[in-house]
């Protein structure tokens, strides 16, 4: 009902109740997020897209 | 707190904050556990505490860092996955500190972002700056980023012939968050990479990579929030493509499940990768077997660039996690999560690199945060 009132991208303060929620947010879990992608990063060829300037490291 | 949802996510510690007002302050500790295998052989384990602190200070500005100390062991192949030319067992260490400063303005933030990676014979320092800002209405917010990492590598105190090589990289990152409904936040990430030096794997044998690397991703992300469930369905794409020629997909999707003080998160991961352009297939023998020794006797044979690392192969990976959450009244919050991953390539549409032994791989992590 909210999003029928709402246009598409336009939404008002007092509608953005859910969008505050912990889990709307990008990275919920920083420590969670970082561990899981030191471990992609060393065993797969891609990485990065979430940030800049984390450095390397001798795991891949 | 609306706005914490709609900034872009930091540095290296990908965190959404608001930009008119610091964040409130978090300590987290989590520990984690990670093991791999291939048929037969256990390879490496890593035992990995971290910490993490966020605190806002002076009204207008954070702070924050996070500290890690790795504990490897096991061995790894020296060329494709045959066991017989793994590494003896071996044992490492590494640690590595980041910190971060954050100056907020009515609509906008900076950040300048430090971090430090060592091991005995692999050293990184990174710098970075940030900057952000935010519309209006709130509905959208911009964001644009500029790493730099220095890298050493040299491995004569354990024995390697590598000794002093470096490598230099760049990264420029430009993004936009945009609330699209009540339910729904979108962002889009471009990252842009250009790195050069010492590229290839100082323990293993064949290889010999290009000095440069220069890679582009393209990171999706969409959160939708299931409101009759309390729950949200967090979505993500990934796409990256390098010098190397890798093409690679990744898609993640997770449901973010309230029960009361409890959540619990079912997730999924999917990742597809091409070979990079200078990967070389172990050479079967007559029971369709790699045989070790005609593939050195190839390798003899391929001039220029070559690497028989199976992270350069082509393949599919499958992760299914589980985490579970219990949030105390005070702002403490203790979590568990267990995620199991398979890397095959038969997981690749049309099949990946031949002779590649499946790889498996389990991690535990188990977590406490608390609020301030």
């Amino acid at each position: 009902m909210l999003s029928g009132c709402a246009g598409w991208g336009h939404v008002e303060a007092w509608e953005k109740g859910n969008l505050a929620k912990p889990s709307m947010r990008l990275d919920a879990d920083p420590l969670d997020t970082r561990f899981t992608q030191h471990v992609y990063t060393s065993k797969e060829a891609a990485s990065g897209g979430g940030g800049v300037g984390g450095g390397g490291c001798g795991c891949n | 707190m609306l706005a914490a949802t709609l900034l872009l996510p930091g540095l290296a510690a990908v965190t959404a904050v608001r930009a008119e007002e610091p964040p409130e302050g978090v300590i987290a500790f989590k520990y984690g556990d990670y093991r791999d295998s291939q048929p037969g052989w256990d390879r490496i384990r890593v035992h990995s505490p971290q910490l993490y602190v966020l605190a806002p200070f002076a009204d207008t500005w954070s702070i924050e860092g996070s500290v890690v100390s790795d504990s490897v062991s096991g061995a790894t192949p020296r060329m494709h996955t045959s066991r017989t030319g793994a590494t003896p067992a071996m044992s490492d260490h590494r640690s590595a500190e980041d910190v971060k400063i954050t100056r907020y303005f009515h609509r906008a933030a900076i950040s300048l972002g430090g971090a430090y990676s060592g091991e005995n014979d692999y050293v990184s320092h990174a710098q970075s700056v940030e900057a952000r800002w935010s519309t209006e209405d709130n509905n959208r917010t911009f964001l644009f980023g500029f790493g730099h990492s220095g890298d050493r590598i040299d491995n004569t105190n354990s024995g390697g012939s590598v000794e002093d090589q470096h490598r230099q990289t760049r990264e420029w990152m430009a993004g936009v968050t945009q609330v699209l409904t009540p339910n729904d936040l979108v962002q889009v990430q471009l990252t842009r990479s250009l790195g050069r030096g010492f590229y290839s794997d100082p323990y293993k044998d064949f290889d010999e990579r290009p000095d440069s690397r220069r890679s582009t991703t393209t990171l999706l992300r969409w959160n939708h929030h299931v409101e009759p469930r309390d729950a949200t369905l967090r979505t993500s794409w990934r796409y990256y493509s390098d010098s190397f020629g890798i093409r690679a997909h990744t898609l993640s999707a997770e449901w973010m499940q309230r029960y009361g003080a409890w959540t619990v998160t079912p997730g999924a991961r999917y990742h597809v990768q091409s070979a990079a352009w200078f990967y070389f297939d172990p050479v079967a023998d007559a029971h369709g077997v790699p045989d070790q020794l005609a593939t050195q006797l190839r390798f003899g044979s391929i001039s220029g660039y070559h690497s028989a690392d199976q992270r350069l192969a082509a393949f599919g990976a499958v992760t299914l996690s589980l985490k579970v959450a219990y949030e105390f009244a005070n702002g403490t919050t203790a979590d568990v999560k267990l995620e199991t991953y398979r890397q095959s390539s038969h997981l690749k549409p049309g099949g990946g690199s031949p002779l590649l032994d499946p790889f498996r791989a389990s991690f535990v992590q188990l977590g406490v945060s608390h609020k301030f």
